[in-house]
């Protein structure tokens, strides 16, 4: 019995180690402007006299924390009130990231020699930062999950731009008791495609080009509304049909996703469109092919290369009409040299491109000389 | 048996190698820095700045988690194998992995169930570290329960495996239903790693394996005895839950522990102790408990010297290494001797 005490105390020292995160207002009296967000529901960016003020407050899915990150220019303008808060001191000369997601960003900053260090390189396959890697400026760090922490500390980096699908990163972790600043990129939560790109704001923010950022951003927005304006005349609403299986899932984007988005902009008829979820919904199949048989297109069928290797992978892909067809389009058209995707680099920064391959791809012939970005037919 | 002196040259053998192995620990990593600089970084008479993080915040406390893990698996593996009286029985045997796997599948997994309401209370560093222990700590406290219950210690062994299973169906349902990046996440947690802990993190799993250790070298009598069957014991006048309590209390605290901070580590629990009675030829634990002991903190510096691949990118997963280079030395004792020592 009195082990079981002194485990128990034991246990109760282990539980009360948790930090406390208090997040205090700002202080009214301070005059400052506040950058306008129009699409991005996760951050918000605030400048004040001598420094700027990033709040994330969706680093992931369902967080309670919200993280600010003040950057200054100058050690003496670093805030007195700044309890909580990550300091970053500009100008950023070296950084390390972890998504491929941030590499455009960074590209059209014109900031992608101040890259050091990323996990698996490999993925990486923009063209600007592929030489890079290749020209050894750019260290490849092991993975995500472990990175491999002496060349990190060899490379000494003012800034980590990290991300956390659900707030528990190890490789993070230790950066920060390193006393490294990482700042959370919280892009990927975005519902809106427009959101999702609009990150790149905050991108700016941190190498103090917030006007280039903004004219980036103007740009791939107005292209974007052009496109949906466009689609949005046409009568007819084609049906649409998206997702693959894995084993015998199949994952289907949700009815609030940003996927299901972009088939409301390109007016379309998604068939899950009246689903509430903002992730992927898994379905068997059964009930996509009683429901989706008729669709006319079938857009982001995974990562297939072929209607072939379709039908090897599950002979009931066939069945469907946009199979027999040959309707079936994935986002597979450019491969980076090592094998990336370039849909999931760049597609994040640019959904213009996303939104006009679909329009283009169910209402052929509506934008005139247009030839896919991303997603190719499949034969 | 041998003779005293000849062990004390052993165990001497065994003191300098292990000095040696953790110099060659701390020397040897992804990223080259001469032996004199190291030796001046240690002393605080060097001026590189990162080459100072590596050595002391980085290669130490990697070095001495090692050495912790390697130790405190090796002895609370010996303890369970005289207590169960079964070769193939090891530190994980009492469930306490499979109730640390639990705890962490449901943080970094359970998301999609939960809806992240969980996570957003929990996310912290330490998230991983609690949810191990949380999930050890209440399989061992019904271990426990269960234990002054039953009389046999084979039920015991039997309960701890039914934990195991449970929670691996648990385990298998959550991920299931998980994306690919919680998959992954779960995945390298169970690869183990020693290379995460602060300074500040290493003393509490230093005081906690101290506890364990105390608590196994107060238990030497008790293994003795149990040597030669419980009965046998009883009638020597060994109080048989006593001591049961006592070894199964020592190795949930060593295995508790080290899993909820260095992750599960592989084999080394199971392998440690057979090595070091292939090598000593005795069971008698006065000997076998600091043999134990040095041996698990050599072969884990030796492994991890090697997961870190010197001077190349690349490290590998702990676990593999255990594994990897424990299994050849066990089947090549084996064959050797033509007989175990048990």
């Amino acid at each position: 019995m009195r082990f079981l005490i002194l485990l128990s105390l034991s246990f109760l020292f282990f539980t009360s180690c948790k930090d406390e995160k208090k997040n205090h207002p700002s202080n009214p009296e301070i005059v400052s402007t506040a950058e306008k967000i129009k699409y991005a529901k996760g951050f918000s960016i605030t400048n004040y006299k001598n420094y700027t003020e990033i709040i994330v407050t969706s680093p992931w899915p369902g967080s309670q924390d919200a993280f600010r990150y003040l950057l200054v220019d100058n050690d003496e303008d670093i805030p007195e009130f700044r309890e909580s808060a990550v300091i970053i001191k500009r100008p950023i000369t070296k950084i390390v990231a972890m998504s491929t997601t941030n590499i455009p960003a960074l590209e059209y900053l014109n900031v992608e020699d101040r890259l050091v260090g990323f996990p698996s390189t490999k993925y990486i396959s923009s063209e600007k930062t592929r030489a890079l890697i290749d020209n050894g400026h750019i260290k490849d760090l092991n993975n995500d999950l472990e990175i491999n922490m002496e060349l990190f500390l060899e490379l000494q980096p003012d800034l980590v731009i990290g991300f956390s699908v659900n707030g528990i990163n190890k490789s993070l972790n230790q950066i920060e008791k390193f006393g490294y600043p990482v700042v959370l990129d919280g892009s990927w939560t975005e519902e809106h495609p427009l959101g999702r790109a609009e990150w790149i704001k905050f991108i700016g923010a941190l190498f103090n080009k917030q006007d280039e950022a903004n004219a980036i951003f103007e740009s791939i927005e107005t292209d974007y509304l052009e496109a949906k304006a466009l689609a949005l005349k046409i009568k007819e609403k084609p049906v649409v049909l998206s997702g693959s299986m894995f084993n015998d899932v199949w994952n289907v984007p949700g009815g609030k996703s940003y996927i299901a988005k972009y088939f409301e902009d390109a007016n379309t008829n998604y068939i899950w469109k009246d689903n509430t979820s903002n992730g992927s919904i898994q379905l068997n199949f059964e009930n996509v092919l009683n429901r989706a048989r008729q669709a006319e297109f079938w857009i982001g069928a995974g990562s297939f290369q072929s209607l072939e290797d379709m039908k090897n992978s599950h002979k009931g892909y066939s069945y469907f009409d946009a199979f027999k067809n040959k309707n079936i389009y994935t986002y597979t058209k450019k491969i980076g040299p090592k094998g990336g995707l370039l849909y999931y680099e760049l597609g994040p920064l640019r959904p213009d491109l996303i939104l006009k391959d679909i329009i283009n791809i169910s209402h052929p012939h509506l934008l005139k000389d247009y030839e896919n970005y991303f997603f190719k037919r499949l034969d | 048996m041998q003779n005293p002196k000849k062990y004390q040259l052993i165990f001497l053998a065994l003191t300098l190698l292990l000095i040696v192995c953790f110099f060659t620990n701390i020397s040897l990593g992804s990223i080259s820095i001469p032996n004199r600089a190291i030796i001046k970084t240690i002393f605080g008479t060097s001026d590189n700045v990162s080459w100072h993080h590596i050595i002391i915040n980085y290669r130490l406390p990697k070095a001495f988690t090692a050495m912790i893990v390697g130790s405190g698996l090796g002895i609370s593996g010996l303890m369970m194998q005289t207590l169960f009286r079964n070769p193939l029985a090891g530190p994980f045997v009492l469930g306490i992995t499979s109730g640390a796997s639990l705890g962490v599948a449901i943080v970094t997994m359970g998301a999609s169930l939960f809806g992240g309401v969980l996570l957003g209370v929990l996310a912290s560093k330490w998230t991983l570290v609690m949810a191990a222990t949380l999930g050890s700590f209440l399989v061992l406290l019904t271990v426990l329960i269960v234990s002054t219950k039953v009389r046999d210690a084979m039920a015991i062994l039997i309960i701890g495996l039914m934990f195991g299973s449970i929670s691996a169906a648990v385990v298998n349902v959550l991920s299931y239903f998980s994306s690919a990046e919680e998959l992954q996440q779960y995945f390298f947690w169970g690869f183990g790693s020693l290379g995460n802990l602060s300074w500040q993190e290493l003393l509490i799993l230093f005081v906690l394996y101290a506890l364990g250790i105390l608590l196994s070298l107060a238990a030497i009598k008790s293994l003795n005895s149990l040597l030669l069957g419980e009965n046998y014991a009883k009638s020597l006048g060994l109080n048989i839950k006593k001591s049961r309590l006592l070894i199964i209390t020592s190795t949930s605290l060593l295995a508790g522990t080290i899993t909820a901070f260095a992750g599960p580590i592989a084999f080394i629990g199971l392998a440690i102790p057979h090595i070091t009675r292939q090598v000593f030829s005795t069971s008698n634990h006065k000997i076998l408990l600091p043999a134990v002991f040095l041996f698990g903190a050599i072969i884990m510096l030796i492994c991890d010297s090697i997961a870190q691949l010197p001077t190349s990118d690349y490290t590998l997963p702990i676990n593999a290494i255990t594994s990897l280079i424990g299994a050849p030395v066990v089947i090549w004792l084996l064959v050797r001797k033509r007989k175990m020592m048990f």
